[in-house]
């Protein structure tokens, strides 16, 4: 790749060119799109920019792309499209960025500015469209305007807490002549995010800390945002208090640690579950009280006092109301925390032995685990938990929205952060195999899977076409059960078995391995589960191209433990109509 | 819904003089099911910024909530309280619900 030569202040050039040279001077070094007539001027300048453009195959595609890639680089992941359908395909990776607060910076071509408001061939007001899940976003009509849009773009969407940012450029603000000016500094009058906690909120955290005798971490994504992980543990050893990581936080603090119990939420563990709810603390550091965590919110965690640290003042009692609230960077606010615990630990140790007694006693008596089908048929979360032993810790995984996705969360071990990627908040289905795409552009040394679902995977395969002519060798193991599972689950507790529209059929059609072979992958299926372990390790052997594995798993198999939407996590099932035997818990 | 008794606080709303900030203002409420008892946007002696007096009715969503999350509007670049109704006694969680 050619090394970028900054241009120079006052150089004349066009619109388009003073887009790239900005692209360039904010850093950029990949981004994935697809043009079409209105961002066509800006297309010529890339064709010679120090920019690796991945062409793909649909522009939701290129929106997972790059917060795949940004979620494991922490840089901003950069998309870009045309106007109208081009920009509102990429709606949806936008509103998913925006759920899980992924850097991300998108690119949109606009009609010329004459033509703004006329209903033009491809005109679509996608500034108005993405108010809603854009952290900001900008309508350039302007040339002149371009380096310092991007600048603060940039500067918005990888700050405080971070998101994506949309800039919308007229064409002809591309096509026209203008002076390039990358701007020395930026300053916003209405943002700015507060990095350093305040002392004494931080002194205020400490004693509320130092008096709980039964305090859980609350960990949640922003910890992974923030690169606090290390600092995360050095507190939590300090207290040696139970750490529980939510679903965006899947490898902040590792599974095989004695003091972590799990995943909360609505298929959380037990003990993670239990943890949260009988708690009379709740030390939550970049979390924020989302409903799959809570359950029922009035029922949830009703003797604890809540320590809220989050980097969005707009958090801080959103959900549940904070005792102290510490507003700033989660690491800032850790490195603060560490020394102020010590001193408030040693005036008053509190003993946290019968508390870690509890959980402990819940850890080894619900661990998560699933029955294999009697039928000797594949048991999909087997197939997960072998690919996770045999590719190792180091290995990335993406993953759809549905069963197959909290499999991978529950049954894969998460040893470091940036190893899990999926959609949270926004669930979205077909994330897994574009974001997939991302990461391994992003870490392309990394084995990178996407643990795909069979609906998940017929929304967004066609980027596997984009994988092959771009050397991006990602594996792509799909749970193929044959129907949208987590529907289906519903459908079977809920609907009385009523399964109506969830079967896919996908075991008849279509073939996902000659799919795959003809979109430039290698593909192979397994049904059987004594071929299990030598199937991973065939897709494990082939490097040079993407790998799609369908293993035709038993469609019954069901996500357990689980919280029933909008019920208290105190009614949590570890098994249909089975509660844990709570009488034999001392709690 | 929540049963906390119906109050109005008025905010004065420094914004920037800019395309579309009304919406983004109009839109946050809209999506945040937060109430807007009037609006009126004015100019002020700077031309780069305007000034927005919004009457919220706040049922359900606490004061605090309302103005977090206008100042996370980047347009929105300073929020006042300049007046607002006797008591203070707003919700400050959502109802419960399921999906």
């Amino acid at each position: 790749m050619a090394t970028h030569v900054p241009t120079a202040n006052g150089t004349e050039m066009t619109g388009a060119t003073s887009l790239v040279k900005s692209l360039e001077a904010a850093g950029v070094e990949v981004m994935f799109g697809l043009p079409g007539g209105a961002i066509l001027p800006a297309y010529d300048p890339i064709f010679d920019s120090t920019i690796r453009h991945i062409l793909v195959r649909h522009e939701q595609g290129a929106g997972h792309a790059a917060t795949g890639y940004a979620q494991v680089t922490g840089k901003a992941g950069v998309c870009i499209a045309t106007s109208g359908p081009g920009a509102t395909n990429l709606v949806t990776p936008l509103m998913d960025a925006s759920m899980d607060s992924v850097p991300l910076v998108a690119i949109t071509g606009q009609v010329p500015s004459a033509a703004i408001g006329t209903d033009a061939f491809q005109e679509a007001d996608i500034r108005g469209i993405t108010m809603p899940f854009t952290k900001h976003n900008y309508l350039v009509t302007d040339p002149a305007q371009i380096p310092g849009v991007i600048a603060e773009a940039f500067h918005i969407a990888t700050t405080g807490r971070p998101g994506p940012v949309l800039v919308d450029v007229a064409k002809d603000a591309l096509q026209k002549m203008t002076t390039y000016n990358w701007p020395t500094s930026i300053n916003l009058a209405g943002y700015k995010p507060r990095v350093k906690p305040e002392a004494q909120a931080i002194t205020d955290a400490a004693a509320l800390i130092a008096q709980s005798s039964k305090p859980v971490f609350y960990v949640g994504g922003g910890v992974i945002k923030a690169d606090a992980h290390k600092e995360l543990r050095q507190l939590v050893e300090l207290l040696g208090a139970p750490v529980v990581t939510t679903l965006m936080a899947r490898g902040a603090f590792p599974d095989s640690h004695p003091l972590h119990m799990g995943m909360p939420g609505m298929h959380g563990t037990v003990a993670a579950v239990t943890a949260l709810q009988k708690a009379d603390l709740l030390i939550t550091l970049g979390a924020r009280f989302d409903d799959r965590v809570t359950g029922k919110l009035s029922t949830f965690a009703v003797n604890a006092k809540i320590l809220h640290a989050d980097i969005d003042p707009a958090e801080i009692g959103k959900n549940r109301h904070a005792d102290v609230a510490v507003v700033g960077d989660v690491r800032e606010t850790i490195t603060a925390l560490i020394p102020a615990l010590k001193a408030a630990l040693a005036k008053s140790q509190p003993d946290l032995a019968p508390w870690l007694r509890q959980m402990n006693s819940l850890k080894s008596t619900y661990p998560l685990g699933y029955d294999l089908p009697d039928d000797g048929s594949l048991s999909p979360q087997q197939v997960i938990q072998r690919i996770g032993q045999i590719s190792g810790t180091d290995t990335i995984f993406t993953a759809g929205v549905g069963q197959h996705q909290m499999w991978a969360s529950q049954f894969i071990s998460y040893e470091h952060p940036r190893t899990w990627l999926n959609s949270g908040g926004a669930g979205t289905m077909g994330y897994g195999v574009p974001a997939a795409m991302g990461a391994k552009v992003g870490a392309p040394d990394a084995t990178v899977w996407a643990i795909d679902g069979d609906g998940c995977f017929q929304m967004t395969n066609q980027e596997l076409v984009t994988c092959a002519l771009n050397n991006i060798p990602i594996k792509v193991a799909i749970i193929n059960n044959e129907s949208l599972g987590m529907v289906r689950q519903w459908q079977t507790l809920f609907y009385d078995g009523r399964y109506s529209n969830t079967s896919l059929d996908s075991k008849r059609v279509p073939n996902f391995p000659m799919l795959a072979e003809s979109m430039g992958c290698v593909g192979f299926a397994c049904d059987n589960p004594a071929d299990l372990d030598k199937t991973i390790e065939k897709a494990m052997s082939i490097n040079d191209q993407p790998v799609v594995v369908d293993f035709r798993v038993h469609k019954d198999a069901m996500v357990w433990p689980m919280v029933a939407a909008g019920t208290s996590n105190d009614e949590i099932m570890i098994a249909r109509a089975t509660a844990p035997d709570w009488d034999s818990q001392e709690l | 819904m929540s049963t906390a008794p119906r109050r109005q606080h008025t905010l004065e709303v420094l914004v920037e003089n800019a395309p579309g900030v009304l919406a983004r203002v109009a839109g946050l409420f809209s999506r945040r099911a937060f109430n807007i008892d009037s609006l009126n946007v004015g100019p002020t002696e700077n031309s780069s910024i305007s000034k927005m007096i919004i009457v919220v009715g706040v049922e359900g969503h606490s004061l605090e909530q309302v103005i977090a999350q206008l100042d996370k509007l980047i347009s929105v670049i300073s929020i006042k309280e300049i007046s607002t109704d006797k008591a203070h006694a707003v919700n400050d969680t959502q109802p419960d619900y399921q999906n």
